[in-house]
């Protein structure tokens, strides 16, 4: 192969990126500015993916990712009793565990990455990425990737539902309190009135 | 090589898109003085007096921001606008960059946008920029799908994602009459990612400014220079993928493509001086119950018209 | 040499001026937004000026030095019929309307030139609310509750949500007394969620507003119906500017103000102005149906929210003078921030269309123990705040649906002062007195 060196520069450079920001995820003590690390991280690899001539995935990877990092940021707030994400907050919880998991994983990847034999059959020149990968799309896996797209839509369509006016439990303006458990239940969800034992306090 | 390659397409994106934003600010100024704005500067000068006074301000601070992404944010917009008009074709030779699947990344420096301008709001770690930027956020998904839509419509006659071959297959006839929906969608889109006029949710009055209502000084003149660059950026990527870009008789091509990009950018503004400002629930339901349904009858029409 | 050349260039700049709406302060902004080369600006940051326009009440005065030290340097204040605070008794002062552009023009140029220093930071610069998390990302304690990191506690509001079930991301801010897109004065404290209402507590009432001489003398003997009309129809033109600027229509917002400035407008003009609006989708595009004020709440409010909400609640019906106008009260049915602007539009072609007869016909007012003001009817009380209705209006709204519905609304109490007078009122010591 040949190609000039400032491919390998810059194929040192995105790859010091992506494990830096990749380890900034963890360090950082914002839900925001973690996803944000980590939609840098994807990048990098995204930019490495053009670099191997795989144009259409690595310029796919951006869009996919930037939507889903902004949407995992949003989901992460609602979820979290920190307003708006601008609390400072600890991104990291059972240390040990992930510690011992994290060490795992890399170990059986980079098992992999220097034991495994990967076919080394050129491909011809003028391989035109876009087309083959349209003639994976749509050809023998269409049953694979119609029903994910189908899925995928379906949790679009479920989110648009839920942060629509007309929420999950009624319109927004009219009060909306999440249904029982049983059937006239009290609403799901909500703490008891007398918790003591949680620590939870109001906080107006 | 490296002339050619390297610093040829840079300084032409430069180029562009200093001299497109500082049309758009007196192309803008004119408009408004035109409709009965009481105006004491000339048009020409007014953008550049502007720029000066944010110059000599200070760039403030706010409570606790997020320095390094409150400081990125406005240089990443303008960074969006570059990488989006770099794959705008000027002629079938001047590309500056001739990336095969060019409508895909123009797809991504939508994506990238939201959360840049997401970013930018919520590291001023102030009430009313933060509700800006979760405004973007909320409606910034229905105009990339809208926009994915109307692109891969005009991808279809074209049968490529490049587009140097989207203007090369409007050689016949213009995508603006083959594909009626398409121009208007896509400006709808324009609006909305540039947030500018009817669409300008993110940095909105009601909001004193939004995202960039606690901005000064230099960031604040960057954010602003990177909101009209994007949009000359957009009117680049609508005149190749609606207008025949390069396509016109007697004058040369990069010639034709500039008047284009400058219709286009006159009827934005227009647009943009003329409309209320839609209401942020009102958007929403526009978006997803008028537009997206229309934005697949586009496709459904690019789709039959390519069969037939 | 470049910087010089560059202050010489940003002096010719469009003067971007912070108002500060202070009391009565309100109709030289009017002047102000139709002058050329000025801008009025809606944040600090953006402004090289602070106009401080009208007397300010000391318990405000904490407030109006936050907004003072927002704006980046370097930058100037200007008092307009206004005490200096003391800090800044050198500041400058000019309480005649006329000469406000030039004085703000000249020192936003000496600013530049830097032959006028900026104004001096007056609050030490520190947050003004400590760190108090506990443990190194200050979530410490229990279930992550402790520590309240710059004054914002981790949400754990466990009110009932007003939206869709998530309860967690609340967010509590005060807003006021001068956020350019609430009445002046008006201060409230409220929970967001993401950007809706959650709740709204309004803690103290909007300055009051000064009517034009006309109202007053319909108090004490009769008046040409000619003159009360036609200052009626002006300060629905001036409310409509603020309505319009808002919703994004600058251009039509300049148009109603040119309006409001015009000694005789034509009925034509405004019926024209309201076909503008029409087409240019304002009442479809900005409004939703929201804001709407139920019986209760619309007789509280009063005037054109009253009757936009369908109370054919009018002075004037019980007045000879106008009754040989066949005066009609209008009425809307829907109540709601739509309604009310259809109200204004046709309140103000009402207002000049009696103008237009009496004048003809020389009619006068008969009645003399009240009068209708745009405000409402002024009969044994003057009308008062009706503030308090924004704590039932707004929760459950939009951030932009609030706006848009407080700038549909008129709630200021009505001052005892003329505006003809209000040069002399005094400036009420505190939030009380202002009640009072």
């Amino acid at each position: 192969m040949d190609y000039p060196l400032i491919v390998d520069v810059f194929f040192v450079l995105l790859a010091i990126l992506a494990v830096v920001s990749g380890w900034r995820v963890f360090c950082t003590d914002s839900m925001v500015r973690a996803s944000f690390f980590l939609l840098v991280s994807f990048i990098a690899v995204g930019v490495i993916m053009i670099l191997l001539a795989a144009e259409y995935l690595g310029v796919a990877m951006f869009f996919m990712m930037a939507v889903e990092m902004m949407v995992m940021a949003i989901f992460m707030v609602m979820f979290m009793m920190n307003p708006a994400g601008l609390n400072p907050m600890m991104m990291v919880h059972q240390h040990k565990f992930s510690i011992a998991a994290g060490a795992a994983v890399f170990v059986v990847l980079a098992a992999v990455a220097l034991l495994a034999e990967f076919p080394d059959t050129p491909l011809p020149g003028d391989l035109d990425p876009v087309k083959s990968l349209g003639n994976e799309l749509l050809g023998d896996s269409m049953l694979i990737f119609e029903s994910a797209g189908i899925v995928l839509l379906t949790t679009m369509i479920g989110v648009v539902v839920l942060s629509s006016h007309r929420g999950r439990y009624g319109a927004a303006e009219e009060g909306s309190m999440p249904p029982g458990l049983v059937p006239g239940g009290d609403p799901a969800g909500m703490p008891e009135e007398n918790d003591e034992g949680g620590g939870h306090h109001h906080c107006h | 090589m490296i002339v050619s390659e390297l610093i040829l397409p840079v300084l032409l994106v430069t180029f562009v898109l200093v001299l497109g934003a500082y049309l758009v600010a007196v192309l803008d100024e004119a408009i408004a003085g035109a409709l009965g704005m009481p105006r004491a500067t000339s048009v020409w000068t007014a953008p550049l007096t502007q720029g000066a006074w944010l110059l000599t301000q200070q760039a403030n601070a706010t409570e606790a921001p997020d320095w390094r992404a409150w400081r990125l944010a406005p240089a990443l917009y303008l960074a969006l606008a570059a990488i989006g008009l770099a794959v705008v074709p000027f002629s079938p030779t001047l590309i500056p960059t001739d990336l095969v699947t060019s409508v895909v990344l123009w797809g991504s420096v939508e994506a990238l946008a939201t959360v840049v301008i997401f970013l930018h709001g919520w590291s001023a770690n102030t009430l009313l920029a933060l509700i800006g930027a979760y405004r973007y956020v909320a409606l910034g998904l229905s105009y990339i799908l809208i926009s994915m839509f109307v692109l891969i419509g005009v991808a279809l006659p074209a049968e490529s994602l490049q587009f140097s071959q989207v203007v090369a297959s409007q050689e016949g006839l213009w995508n603006v009459i083959r594909q009626p929906l398409g121009l208007p969608l896509f400006l709808i889109v324009g609006l909305g990612m540039t947030f500018w006029g009817p669409l300008n949710l993110a940095d909105s009055r009601d909001l004193a400014g939004g995202t960039a209502s606690a901005v000064s000084g230099p960031p604040r003149l960057v954010w602003n220079l990177a909101r009209a660059a994007m949009l000359v950026a957009f009117s680049g990527a609508a005149a190749s993928a609606f207008l025949g870009g390069w396509l016109g008789p007697w004058l040369p091509g990069p010639v034709w493509m500039l008047l284009k990009m400058l219709a286009v950018l006159a009827v934005l503004l227009l647009i943009g001086r003329l409309v209320p400002r839609v209401q942020p629930e009102r958007c929403v339901t526009l978006m997803w119950v008028v537009f997206l349904p229309l934005s697949f009858v586009d496709l459904i029409w690019a789709g039959v018209e390519a069969l037939l | 040499m470049a910087v010089s050349w560059l202050s010489r260039l940003a002096a010719q700049a469009t003067v971007p001026v912070f108002p500060v709406r202070g009391m009565h302060g309100e109709p030289v902004l009017h002047r102000l937004a139709l002058a050329a080369g000025i801008e009025l600006v809606d944040s600090p940051r953006h402004a090289s000026i602070l106009l401080v326009a009208g007397g300010v009440p000391p318990d405000q005065h904490d407030a109006l030095r936050r907004v003072h030290d927002q704006l980046p340097t370097p930058f100037a204040t200007l008092w307009y019929r206004s005490e200096p605070l003391d800090e800044l008794a050198g500041a400058t002062r000019v309480d005649d309307p006329d000469a406000l552009p030039e004085a703000l023009k000249t020192i936003h140029r000496e600013l530049m030139s830097g032959k006028r220093g900026s104004s001096p930071r007056l609050l030490p610069d520190e947050p003004p609310n400590p760190w108090e998390g506990l443990g190194d990302d200050g979530h410490g304690g229990e279930g992550m509750m402790g520590g309240v990191p710059y004054g914002r506690p981790m949400a754990m509001n466990m009110t009932d949500d007003i939206r869709d079930g998530l309860t967690l991301d609340s967010l509590t801010v005060t807003l006021g007394p001068f956020l350019p897109m609430l009445p002046p004065g008006l201060t409230a404290e409220v929970t967001l969620q993401g950007d809706l209402i959650q709740s709204w507590t309004t803690h103290s009432a909007p300055y009051p507003i000064a009517l034009e001489s006309a109202f007053f003398q319909a108090l004490q003997g009769p008046v040409p119906i000619a003159e009360l009309e036609r200052a009626r129809a002006r300060y629905h033109l001036k409310r409509l500017h603020f309505g319009l600027r808002l919703a994004g229509l600058e251009r039509l917002a300049l148009e109603a103000l040119r309006l409001a400035f015009e000694p005789h407008p034509g009925q034509n003009r405004v019926m024209a102005l309201r076909r503008r609006l029409v087409r240019s989708g304002f009442f479809r595009l900005t409004t939703t149906g929201r804001g709407r004020l139920d019986e209760n709440q619309a007789r509280r409010v009063g005037g054109i929210a009253a009757r936009a909400a369908g109370l054919e609640e009018d002075w004037r019906s019980g007045d000879e003078g106008y009754r040989h106008l066949n005066f009609r009260p209008l009425t809307q049915r829907e109540g709601d921030t739509a309604a009310r602007w259809h109200q204004t539009l046709a309140e103000i072609e009402q207002a000049l269309q009696l103008a237009g007869q009496a004048e003809r016909d020389a009619v006068h007012t008969r009645r003399s123990d009240g009068v209708e003001t745009p405000r409402g009817p002024w009969g044994e009380y003057r009308p008062e705040d009706a503030s308090g209705v924004l704590e039932e209006l707004l929760p459950g709204l939009e951030w932009d649906e609030a706006m848009s519905t407080l700038a549909s609304l008129d709630l200021a109490p009505l001052s005892p002062w003329s505006l003809e007078e209000t040069s002399e009122a005094p400036v009420p010591t505190s939030v009380e007195e202002r009640r009072a």
